[in-house]
């Protein structure tokens, strides 16, 4: 019993992380309609910002955090300069290409600037654990729940009940009208990135005391999230989290009761059942056609 | 039609004379040299599938790897746990590698996009967990040694100089292979999936038949690619065929030139030898060979092939300013 418990806290902190990293791969994918490959390496910056600022530049830790959140935003904007742009009148094929090779150099950048050892992030909130029905649970593992349902919340209010999320989301249904309308669309689009970057770079910096932090941890991750948004419906909010949940306990839930070698085919697994049986995913709209 | 033949007659006659000087090569230059060029034949056999699959299908296929590691490993299996001829054991390596794409497409293509692309990445993916850890008979990731070389009549291609001979020959054969589907109704049916599918479906063709058709020979060339790396190196093991490999390939077919036989294979060489002429750039190599393939995208989205074609048309035009305006690119 006390087992389950501990492994359900961290099944679920480990599928917030996920579900966050899902979200900011959602939000340009609904946004934009580009389907970014290189969400992975946005996870891993994060992460590596969090080194840089916390352990090679030796800030107070909130200082560091929000410095390193900050960065995210920056490179969220710069983003969308440097590859939204030139990306958008390009056709899917090559929008899939010029992504995945953009992950490739910002993996390989990341490991020049950073090199290849790993480094080992500390949590903002110790390595503690608090005793819950008899069960050991780590601070870390809490708060990284909590701090997912915050920034879920967070980003519920901002697209739903705030003026930007309005414009944000008149600029995703409908570009050419937006536009008429007068809305500074390239602005807000430049937003979407950075919020995207900023929720990719919180999934970074809550992974990285969990794992360890190195220029290579972008995939491992991407490819959960990946899962997760196929499993909870392409371009769902609640199913990128509820993706992300269901990854986070199969990896963990698996890795424990079945095989710890083969948890990942769980749900590349599912995966690919949901891609045949149910294109739309959990929550996704039924449409007959993908693509 | 003169004109035609005798077009045809110095076409056939520049490629007796380029092949004349490949079969040269290994004599000219390096060992190391002709490890390379083998590499890229490899390679270059992949790529030629891969064409089949995104050049003219228009699928975006990231397990294509993996499938290579089909072909690979059934060799591998075939001679080394159960001392199966290595010829037998290639033809066992191309149809399962044909069989596995078959499968997959069957199950995945009617997803479209970047779902085909996810789907196979995942494939892919799963390929290398299960490939690592059924030690017993994969050999886990110390991977599987002891494949014997081909032989024929005695004379065994197990030097890089003699395997150079047999690789080039195989993708000479996989080239006119490919350029006769191309220009046979499937390539065309594949084209017409790929520029509109909606209209391929309405003109009634079977376009899941034709898609599931494209991937399944893409896959067998792919098994002609792990067959012979297996055969050449001698040894396999999960890393060659994991999803960076599966990059590397659509990054060869994209600087190359996608849905063109010769830009297949043009890629497969440029990108194997790239590392070598860019070795001054140290470890910012793969920094810059990512930014390279998104140039590449961006300002010649025919790759390298597009750009000879369009210098040739350039200099003809110079030639004759009547032809200029007739000659298009060949899809």
């Amino acid at each position: 019993m006390q087992d389950l418990v501990q492994l359900l806290v961290s099944g679920v902190a480990l599928g917030s992380v996920y579900a966050l990293a899902a979200l900011g791969f959602v939000t340009i994918y609904s946004a934009t309609g580009i389907v970014n490959f290189a969400a992975g390496q946005f996870v891993m910056f994060g992460a590596m910002f969090g080194v840089t600022t916390v352990l090679q530049l030796g800030l107070p830790m909130p200082m560091a955090i929000l410095l390193a959140v900050a960065m995210m935003g920056v490179f969220g904007f710069l983003f969308y300069l440097g590859v939204h742009l030139p990306l958008r009148t390009q056709s899917p094929v090559t929008v899939v290409i010029a992504t995945v090779m953009i992950g490739l150099s910002m993996q390989n950048g990341a490991n020049l600037i950073w090199g290849s050892v790993p480094f080992r992030l500390p949590s903002p909130f110790g390595d503690g654990t608090l005793t819950v029905f008899d069960s050991a649970i780590s601070t870390h593992a809490l708060a990284s729940i909590g701090i997912t349902a915050v920034l879920v919340a967070a980003l519920y209010v901002l697209m739903q009940h705030s003026s930007l999320g309005r414009v944000m989301r008149a600029v995703a249904q409908d570009f050419p009208t937006a536009r008429l309308m007068g809305l500074p669309v390239g602005l807000l689009l430049a937003c979407s990135w950075a919020i995207a970057a900023v929720l990719a770079g919180f999934a970074g910096l809550l992974i990285a005391p969990m794992w360890f932090a190195d220029a290579h941890m972008g995939d491992a991750i991407a490819l959960k999230a990946f899962a997760a948004t196929i499993i909870g419906g392409f371009g769902s909010v609640p199913g990128a989290i509820a993706g992300g949940l269901f990854v986070g306990l199969a990896e963990i839930l698996g890795a424990s009761y079945i095989s710890s070698a083969y948890k990942d085919l769980l749900c590349f697994g599912a995966m690919v059942v949901f891609l045949v049986a149910r294109p739309q995913g959990i929550f996704g709209e039924p449409i007959s056609e993908r693509g | 039609m003169n004109k035609k033949n005798a077009k045809n007659a110095s076409l056939i006659l520049a490629l007796v004379l380029s092949l004349g000087a490949a079969s040269l090569l290994p004599n000219a230059v390096g060992e190391y040299w002709v490890r390379l060029t083998n590499a890229a034949l490899i390679s270059s056999a992949a790529v030629l599938g891969l064409n089949f699959v995104l050049g003219y299908a228009g699928q975006i296929s990231m397990m294509h790897a993996s499938v290579a590691g089909m072909g690979a490993y059934a060799v591998a299996i075939g001679t080394v746990k159960f001392g199966l001829n290595p010829w037998l054991g290639c033809l066992i390596g191309m149809a399962t590698a044909g069989a596995f794409s078959y499968v997959t497409g069957i199950l995945l293509l009617r997803l479209k996009g970047h779902y085909f692309a996810l789907a196979t990445l995942g494939i892919n993916v799963s390929f290398i967990i299960v490939v690592s850890n059924l030690v017993e008979i994969t050999g886990g990731s110390n991977g599987l040694t002891g494949i014997p070389a081909l032989t024929i009549l005695g004379f065994a291609f197990d030097s890089e100089r003699r395997f150079y001979y047999l690789a080039l020959v195989a993708v000479v054969l996989l080239a006119v292979f490919a350029s006769y589907v191309r220009h046979s109704q499937l390539g065309r049916s594949m084209i017409a999936v790929r520029d509109d599918e909606l209209a391929a479906s309405v003109s009634g063709l079977n376009v899941t038949a034709v898609k599931v058709t494209a991937l399944t020979l893409g896959g067998v060339y792919a098994g002609v690619a792990g067959v012979m790396f297996a055969l050449h190196a001698r040894f396999v093991a999960p890393e060659d065929f994991s999803t960076s490999t599966s990059i590397v390939y659509l990054a060869m077919l994209v600087v190359g030139g996608e849905a063109t036989i010769l830009g297949s294979i043009l890629g497969a060489f440029v990108i194997t030898f790239l590392p070598e002429w860019l070795r001054w750039l140290g470890s910012a190599y793969l920094v810059i060979f990512g930014l390279l393939v998104l140039l590449m995208l961006f300002l010649a989205p025919r790759g390298l092939a597009g750009l000879f074609g369009f210098a040739w048309s350039k200099w003809k035009a110079q030639l004759s300013s009547k032809e200029a305006g007739k000659w298009r690119f060949s899809k």
